[in-house]
């Protein structure tokens, strides 16, 4: 047999007689094709029933986002003058960081990761006499993260750590982060629906604050400075209370040298369902 | 200018060695000494008949052209097709608009869907992992409108892809058996002289 003659066979056998395992050419090619049309069709009906289909001005004719990768959008709001300020933070669905180290003369720097329109938070500035207030609203969608269109959604809020704070944070499902050591609280309110939610306090040496924190579903870390005169009232609810530092008495854990006769940061801890550690460093 | 058949032969000869197999260009150069004797058989002039089949060295590309095509015809692989469209680029520089534009054009078209298909085939399990991740609550790798349905448009793109891929594998082949058969079209018109069987 010729080389011409062996290389025109063995050409005809693998375009023609392709066979894997008795499956041919023509089969594979029948079953992408199936598997192709198939496909689009399931992820369209799923975007049609998320919202995401027909096409809209927020969301086009494409089952990628407006802009594929989170792009921020940063907000700065500037002190204005305002000597204390009242910073109230709501988000629906997402993971919030919050620490200090805003720029000089702002209350705030609010970077959130969103392009979608709907998922775009509400903002809403006041003053007060000497008090700026913002209020961030942003009130989270219905149905599962994984089904809904533009679900993911990250905050990372940066406050100013040369004024008193008064501080109301509010997540609802998804992580949430305080780095708080650096600021000046007044009051301090956290509250997750359901996520796990640390809140961090190391190296504080602000002013005395009340705080509460609310945990839904999810674990909770509080870090609190050694040496700060701290009391924390713990409502347990389901799931084991883990300590490090504290001195505890019942449902009340203190802070080593706790005293009564000076200033007292006092924080009470609601506990639902999942672990709380409580740190002292 | 020729002077005799015997240089015309010579010639001939001197421009195909190299290109066709010995016993086949005995053949071909056997059929034009025979060309010869019957034409002055039949009283043809030596002159009228060099007229008629033209100058040796047309009649030399015009046989290398069709050796290369018939070649390209019988055992198909890349170096035969374009050995087969070099030699018909020879035949006239009108082949470089009716044979070489549309080869190339072509090859631009196979190119481009060939790495479309690649694109989308490494493109959908990318994407996949994307919505997997998404699903899982990582916000960088937020891709998808709806993660779910990602998972299903990336497993639409990945096969949809290695559709684009055999479908040009069969494209080629398709474009291949039409290109020769253009090239054999092409030398044909061209030959508008007396050719030998």
């Amino acid at each position: 047999m010729s080389t011409d003659e062996e290389q025109r066979k063995r050409s005809t056998c693998i375009s023609c007689h392709l066979n894997i395992q008795g499956i041919s050419a023509t089969r594979i090619i029948l079953w992408l094709v199936a598997i192709t049309i198939v496909s689009f069709v399931i992820g369209f009906g799923i975007l049609a029933l998320a919202g995401g289909f027909p096409p809209s001005a927020d969301h086009p004719l494409t089952p990628f986002r407006n802009n594929a990768l989170l792009t921020p959008n940063t907000t700065i709001i500037p002190l204005d003058g305002a000597t204390s300020g009242d910073v109230r933070l709501t988000l629906g669905a997402g993971d919030l960081t919050l620490q200090g180290g805003a720029p000089d003369a702002a209350l705030m720097e609010a970077t959130v990761f969103t392009e979608a329109g709907i998922w775009q938070p509400n903002l809403a500035l006041g003053a007060n006499a000497s008090q700026k207030s913002v209020v961030i609203t942003e009130k989270g969608h219905a149905g599962k993260a994984w089904f809904a269109v533009d679900s993911p959604n990250r905050w990372e809020i940066r406050l100013s750590d040369t004024i008193p704070i008064r501080l109301d944070e509010n997540v609802g499902a998804g992580d949430n982060t305080l780095s708080l050591g650096t600021l000046n609280l007044e009051t301090l309110a956290v509250h997750t629906g359901a996520g796990d939610t640390t809140v961090d306090l190391s190296g504080y040496h602000g002013g005395r604050f009340d705080g509460t924190i609310k945990t839904g579903v999810g674990d909770l870390t509080l870090r609190i400075p050694r040496t700060s005169n701290t009391r924390i009232q713990v409502h347990q609810g389901i799931g084991d209370i883990t300590e490090n530092g504290f001195i505890r008495h019942d449902d009340t854990f203190v802070t080593p040298g706790f005293n009564t006769s000076i200033a007292v940061n006092q924080i009470t801890l609601n506990q639902g369902v999942g672990s709380i550690t409580l740190e002292t460093v | 200018m020729l002077q005799t058949e015997a240089e015309y032969i010579r010639i001939l000869k001197s421009r195909l060695e190299g290109t066709l197999p010995a016993d086949e260009l005995a053949d071909i150069l056997s059929d034009y000494s025979e060309h010869f004797r019957m034409g002055k058989a039949n009283g043809r002039l030596e002159e009228e008949l060099f007229r008629s089949l033209g100058s040796p060295e047309d009649v030399a590309r015009e046989i290398r052209a069709t050796h290369f095509v018939n070649k390209a015809e019988s055992n198909k692989s890349c170096g035969n097709l374009l050995h087969a469209i070099g030699a018909t680029l020879g035949l006239g520089l009108f082949n470089l608009v009716f044979v070489l534009v549309p080869f190339i054009l072509l090859v631009v078209l196979l190119l481009v869907v060939f790495i479309f298909g690649i694109v989308f085939t490494v493109f959908g399990p990318a994407a996949g992992i994307y919505a997997i991740l998404q699903i899982l609550g990582i916000p960088a790798f937020a891709i998808w409108q709806s993660p779910l349905a990602g998972i299903f448009f990336s497993l639409g793109i990945t096969t949809f892809g290695l559709l684009l891929v055999i479908g040009d594998y069969f494209l080629a082949r398709f474009f291949y058996r039409v290109g020769i058969r253009y090239l054999k079209w092409n030398i044909g018109v061209i030959k508008g002289t007396e050719c030998v069987a």
